[in-house]
């Protein structure tokens, strides 16, 4: 009994003129109410994990944006009815893993029924193509709660603050050069994303060492993980990471190659390719794992059987 | 992790109550502020605005005077502030803090005016100590901190965890030098901007011990049909931010919407709106509450015992002005034992979102008393 996945769906901006975070958002979680069979209107809870968005809007959450795009239970509150609660959860790529955590909790309480987690990436101004890590991507995921045996069972999440400053970015403000048109900008509020050297190499120490220690604590070894879905799912990172743990490459949830530079989207594109293949139907041990900034480790442990079966 | 489940959701908040089966009481176990020591009068705003713009806003708003930040001061000090602030009113320590969630608008750090990555939470934990904290950060606007403590008062009912800690800490005041430059009339959509203040603030939420009062309803929602009546983006006319507020229409949602709302919260817990001794609404402007409260008391029927009103010294502090005004409250021990509270956050989105709860031992640890 638990929260399960009942959809994920990842795309990237091909096809989309202009990809905003919004749009990236709203297509993503159009297409897995869509998959699911579900209706906008299941949705009690909808948490939006993005972090990076074209016009670095402050408010209101981008989640309530996306509600209100998708048609989730808008006009006025009935007596009886039910309707949606939206908000935003920043935590770099680990975002996925803290709002499932989050929306798991909720479930359990029976205070939700269905939960939605949404997530996109875009050029912070659309005048910086070129500068961010990550390609323009956006995904959705839908947890419900069923009596069947799937489910997550586990979190944990572990923060190395001495790599902290390895990667840094925010907005700055920059005083307009040259002459100034007269009712012009003076300076715009520029995005900087600094990312240091030996950031990777500390990424894979960090998630292997919050790995070990989350598996300890399950009494669990690796050999028994059927199946892992990491984040970032670039080579660099997962390879020497799965080797290490001794997981084998046939083991883990490799994307897409255009899913491959996915940012906060990514874990929901590891979910997807696994969806897809079959493969977290068959797997009885399923590990998600996101590392990023923080640097932060964040680890699920998604069982198709109660432990000891 | 325990295997509790309660009844399917039957409200149209997502609200958690006493009756949801087999969860574990909670209680807001102490509350602390950060404020900036420089002060700002509205009437000092007004005469540096840009254009002679004729607006009376101390009367339109009962807005006196705000706090504002100093040299060196960000989102980041405000909030480190107001956790220690915390800490000191409480019988937890740091390391105690199982969760930490941040919940500001704003997240000002070092040279950073919006600070993305690593989020906000990560430093505000390492600051106070609070190491083995699972931490991250929210974003819901003005209803941020509440947002916060209906995410622990759920992980606590569960007993996933048994503290955890809520901090906020919101330099805003940019938004108003910005606005300053560019407003012309009071029509002007970035009105509202004028109105906030600066200020950090800091909860901590623990498993309510066997038999004591607590929180008895939390819940919350999102009429995103009106998502669009107050956005806020960074600056082109000088650092920070901008927003703009259709504030006449928020306000007409807000009454309509906010009484089946409140009803719901207050049958969940089984008692009347006059039995709320303190109302704590989210603080805009003295007569939007005033218009606010007396519309939602007469469609329900009941008012309660009194709406608190703090604008005229500390303005609009966004997300940290429930817990503002709770610590003033507690602070100037007008607040007592057994005094039933209701908080009520509004907020961009619209998010509308409320808390019930009983003061218990926490007033002993405020005021001249302590």
């Amino acid at each position: 009994m638990g929260a399960h996945i009942e959809g994920a769906s990842a795309l990237t901006g091909h096809g989309l003129r202009r990809p905003t975070a919004r749009r990236l958002a709203d297509a993503a979680a159009q297409a897995c109410l869509a998959h699911a069979g579900r209706n906008p209107a299941d949705v009690d809870m909808l948490i939006n994990a993005g972090v990076y968005r074209e016009d670095s809007m402050g408010e209101p959450a981008l989640a309530a944006l996306i509600q209100e795009d998708i048609g989730a239970n808008l006009g006025q509150p009935p007596v009886g009815g039910h309707g949606t609660f939206s908000f935003d959860l920043i935590n770099g790529t680990c975002g996925v893993i803290s709002a499932i955590g989050v929306e798991t909790g909720f479930l359990r309480s029976g205070i939700i029924r269905l939960g939605a987690i949404v997530t996109s990436d875009v050029e912070p101004s659309l005048r910086d193509q070129g500068t961010a890590p990550f390609r323009p991507t956006g995904g959705a995921m839908l947890l419900g709660w069923e009596d069947g045996p799937a489910g997550f069972t586990d979190f944990y999440t572990e923060t190395f603050a001495e790599y902290g400053d390895l990667f840094v970015s925010g907005l700055a403000w920059q005083e307009h050069r040259g002459p100034r048109v007269p009712g012009g900008p003076a300076g715009r509020n520029q995005m900087i994303i600094d990312r240091k050297p030996g950031y990777h190499a500390r990424l894979t120490d960090c998630a292997e060492e919050a790995t070990r220690r989350f598996l300890r604590r399950l009494g669990m070894d690796a050999g028994e993980i059927d199946l892992l879905v990491p984040a970032p799912c670039v080579p660099g990172f997962v390879d020497p990471l799965r080797a290490r743990l001794g997981i084998p490459g046939d083991r883990v949830a490799y994307v897409a190659e255009d899913l491959e530079d996915a940012y906060s989207t990514a874990p929901i594109a590891g979910l997807q390719a696994a969806l897809r293949s079959g493969r977290l139907r068959e797997a009885r041990n399923t590990l998600m794992l996101a590392a990023g900034a923080g640097i932060t480790v964040a680890l699920a442990l998604y069982r198709q059987s109660a432990p000891g079966e | 992790m325990s295997e509790t489940r309660g009844k399917p959701a039957d409200h149209w908040l997502a609200l958690t109550s006493p009756n949801s089966d087999g969860s574990r009481g909670c209680r807001i176990e102490s509350v602390g502020v950060k404020l900036p020591s420089r002060m700002l009068t509205t009437r000092e705003l007004m005469a540096r605005t840009s254009h002679h713009t004729r607006i009376q806003l101390e009367r339109l708003t009962g807005i006196h005077e705000r706090h504002v930040v100093g040299p060196g001061e960000t989102s980041f000090t405000l909030a480190a502030g107001a956790a220690r602030d915390c800490l000191a009113h409480s019988q937890r320590q740091a390391s105690e803090i199982e969760m930490l969630i941040n919940t500001s608008i704003t997240r000002s750090r070092g040279g950073s005016s919006q600070s993305f990555e690593p989020p906000l939470s990560l430093f505000v934990k390492q600051a106070i100590g609070a190491t083995r904290a699972v931490n991250f950060d929210i974003s819901n606007a003005c209803a941020g901190m509440l947002t916060g403590v209906f995410l622990l008062q759920d992980a606590i009912a569960r007993g996933e965890i048994s503290c955890g800690m809520v901090v906020s800490g919101e330099y805003i005041s940019h938004l108003s030098w910005n606005a300053a430059k560019q407003i012309r009339s009071i029509f002007s959509k970035q009105l509202a901007s004028l109105t906030l203040g600066d200020a950090g603030a800091a909860v901590i939420v623990e498993r309510a011990p066997e038999g004591a009062a607590g929180i008895d309803v939390i819940g919350f929602t999102t009429l995103a049909e009106h998502s669009r009546l107050c956005l806020a983006f960074p600056s082109t006319v000088g650092p920070g931010a901008q927003m703009y507020t259709k504030s006449r229409t928020l306000q007409k949602v807000a009454i309509e919407d906010m009484a089946p709302l409140v009803a719901e919260a207050i049958g969940e817990a089984g008692i009347d709106l006059a039995d709320i001794d303190y109302l704590i609404p989210h603080q805009t402007s003295a007569r939007a509450i005033r218009q606010g409260t007396e519309s939602f008391a007469r469609r329900i029927g009941a008012r309660p015992k009194h709406v608190v009103v703090n604008l005229e010294e500390y303005g609009n502090t966004s997300s940290t002005t429930l817990f503002v005004a709770l610590h003033k409250y507690l602070d100037e021990q007008r607040i007592h034992k057994g005094d039933r509270v209701m908080l009520l956050a509004l907020a961009s989105g619209i998010e509308i979102g409320m808390a019930i709860f009983t003061i218990d031992s926490q007033v002993e640890h405020y005021g001249r008393t302590h």
